[in-house]
């Protein structure tokens, strides 16, 4: 507000508004600005003070007070719950500002507190992920209540998860987490409902909180999906596939695929972009299609020496260009529809994995006196190409329409 | 529909599902019949996982009655002869029986494998385990749904064993 006045003070000094214009302007920034953003704090501390006040309550819960009969640690559970329930009602009402999602929140928290308490008193067995569910599933309308973004982002990101970890689960059998050759089912699975999950938020203006939530998970889990498997498929390892680890993942990329295709919202070189993502992805996660796990460019004179091995159908080069690829499509996608950050960024990350590719390929020649040179060259190289041509692409990306 | 009315069931909604599950779980605790069974720990895996015990119940099955496959859904008959059946298999004559299911190494597992204890008292009662002195009480209903009532250490709850060392 400070900077703004001043800025306001220059302009005036500078001619370029007149005192009746700097008076409107002033006006509406502190009206504007104290129905929004004064109170950031406050909000940020209310919610700070109730999960801490919610974790604490979960903390006493969880010392399992031995001596305590089990029949009061419940009631006393269920009265707070019931006590926050009237509570948060009472504050439902239009002007209470941030205290009502600050109490929503503390019963959210409290409901998932309540799941483990019954776990505990009757010595349940079970996944964290089903009582997450469960959770999820109790929760769901009442963070459709809220009116700021915590509440949403807290339920989208524990739903997230859980239903990560548990479709999984449900189709494997036997997931635990400990079997690693599942979790490239479980990376794949993670974007694809997330992405799933946005799309969704899109079609319902009651959903429309859930959407920043949904669209920051999707890009998050959809970046270390694609440096995982870039690892993965460059290393030739992980080679094990039972194909009922991926039918949640092939489920919701159907669906994903179906919901983006009859999307109005979306142009037909959007949902082209968008499929093809999807479909590379897939294929990606694939062991054998594209990959054999066995032909290596990189240290291939150790592995082989004499013999010699194809540039392009090495497993080392082709997962680098395959996420060169995904990167360059979602880039040309965040371009066209005008989200500037994300296309910087993917075009960024492009320039970033051909470096990486650069050593990967020549990482002999790094270790020598010209190769360094080069090495740094192709670097500077790249940054200024990258920071020359990102406008120029950025421009034709938006241009590209049917 | 009025707005806070949407809310006020939204917010009773999570409190009558957990309520009700509550009731569930502590009904099946008081109106099932108490069994007793032994219970070992497994080494070289750690019993100890947090704030509970983890173990293998000592069902009385023979070899014979053990599992008859893996990663199948099945029962245990306790009366009158102790055998584990596949869920479909399971006889007519069965009067008492526990739902679970065999796991990938043909080990029937029925869900009570878990007891939550206060963590100062974990390693006394991981010992005791370990020495075989545990029992476990479980109360199982006329459906086959069963769970634990209570540890017993030399055939005493486990709060007294605690609380007199």
């Amino acid at each position: 507000m400070i900077s703004l006045e001043k800025k306001l003070l220059t302009w005036l000094d500078q001619g370029l508004i007149n005192q009746e214009q700097l008076t409107a302007i002033g006006k509406y920034e502190q009206r504007t600005s104290g129905n929004n953003n004064n109170h950031w704090w406050l909000y940020s501390l209310l919610i700070l003070g109730s999960s801490i006040i919610s974790l604490g309550i979960i903390s006493l819960i969880a010392a399992n007070w031995a001596n305590i009969p089990d029949l009061v640690k419940l009631g006393t559970a269920f009265g707070l719950l019931s006590v926050l329930a009237v509570t948060t009602l009472w504050q439902s009402k239009p002007d209470s500002g941030y205290m009502y999602d600050a109490l929503l929140t503390a019963f959210i928290i409290l409901c998932l507190a309540v799941i483990g308490l019954i776990a505990q008193v009757f010595h349940l067995s079970g996944h964290w992920y089903n009582a997450l569910l469960l959770w999820s599933a109790i929760t769901l309308p009442t963070v459709l209540f809220a009116r700021q973004l915590f509440a949403c982002f807290l339920w989208s990101t524990i739903f997230i998860h859980a239903a990560t970890w548990g479709a999984i689960a449900l189709s494997s059998g036997s997931f635990s987490g400990n079997n690693a050759a599942q979790l490239p089912a479980l990376f794949l699975l993670a974007p694809l409902l997330a992405a799933g999950g946005y799309v969704l938020t899109r079609l319902s203006q009651h959903l429309k909180l859930f959407r920043s939530s949904f669209f920051f998970w999707f890009q998050i889990s959809g970046l270390v999906a694609l440096i995982f498997i870039d690892i993965i498929r460059s290393g030739g390892e992980m080679r094990s596939f039972e194909l009922n680890w991926y039918i949640p993942a092939y489920i919701v990329a159907a669906i994903l695929m179906t919901m983006i295709a009859s999307n109005p919202a979306y142009r037909p070189l959007n949902k082209g972009l968008l499929i093809s993502i999807i479909l590379l992805l897939l294929l990606y996660f694939h062991p054998f299609i594209l990959f054999d796990g066995e032909t290596r460019y990189s240290f291939n004179a150790l592995q082989d020496p004499g013999g010699t091995v194809n540039f392009w159908t090495a497993d080392d080069i082709r997962a680098p260009f395959l996420t060169i690829l995904i990167l360059f499509l979602y880039a040309t996608h965040a371009g066209n529809i005008g989200h500037h950050r994300t296309f910087n960024v993917m075009t960024f990350l492009i320039g970033l994995r051909f470096v990486i590719l650069y050593f990967q390929a020549m990482g002999g020649l790094a270790a020598t006196g010209v190769g360094l040179i080069l090495s740094g060259l192709m670097i500077i190289g790249i940054a200024w190409f990258w920071h020359k041509s990102r406008k120029r692409l950025q421009h034709w990306s938006e241009g590209l329409h049917e | 529909m009025n707005r806070q009315f949407g809310l006020a069931l939204a917010l009773l909604l999570p409190i009558v599902v957990l309520a009700g599950n509550t009731w569930m779980h502590y009904q099946q605790r008081i109106a099932g019949e108490s069994i007793t069974f032994p219970i070992e720990g497994f080494d070289p895996r750690d019993l100890l996982s947090g704030h509970y015990l983890i173990y293998r119940i000592d069902y009385g099955i023979d070899d014979n009655g053990n599992c008859p496959t893996s990663d199948i859904a099945a029962s245990l008959c306790l009366e009158p002869e102790r055998r584990i059946y596949p869920v479909d298999e399971l006889p007519q004559s069965c009067t008492q029986f526990i739902r679970g299911n065999c796991d990938s190494s043909t080990r029937f597992i029925s869900g009570l494998e878990r007891f939550y204890v206060p963590q100062q008292y974990a390693d006394i009662l991981d010992k005791k385990v370990r020495n075989k002195q545990g029992k476990l009480v479980v109360s199982v209903d006329q459906s086959g749904n069963a769970g634990v009532v209570d540890l017993l250490i030399d055939d005493r709850p486990w709060k007294k064993i605690v609380t007199e060392e």
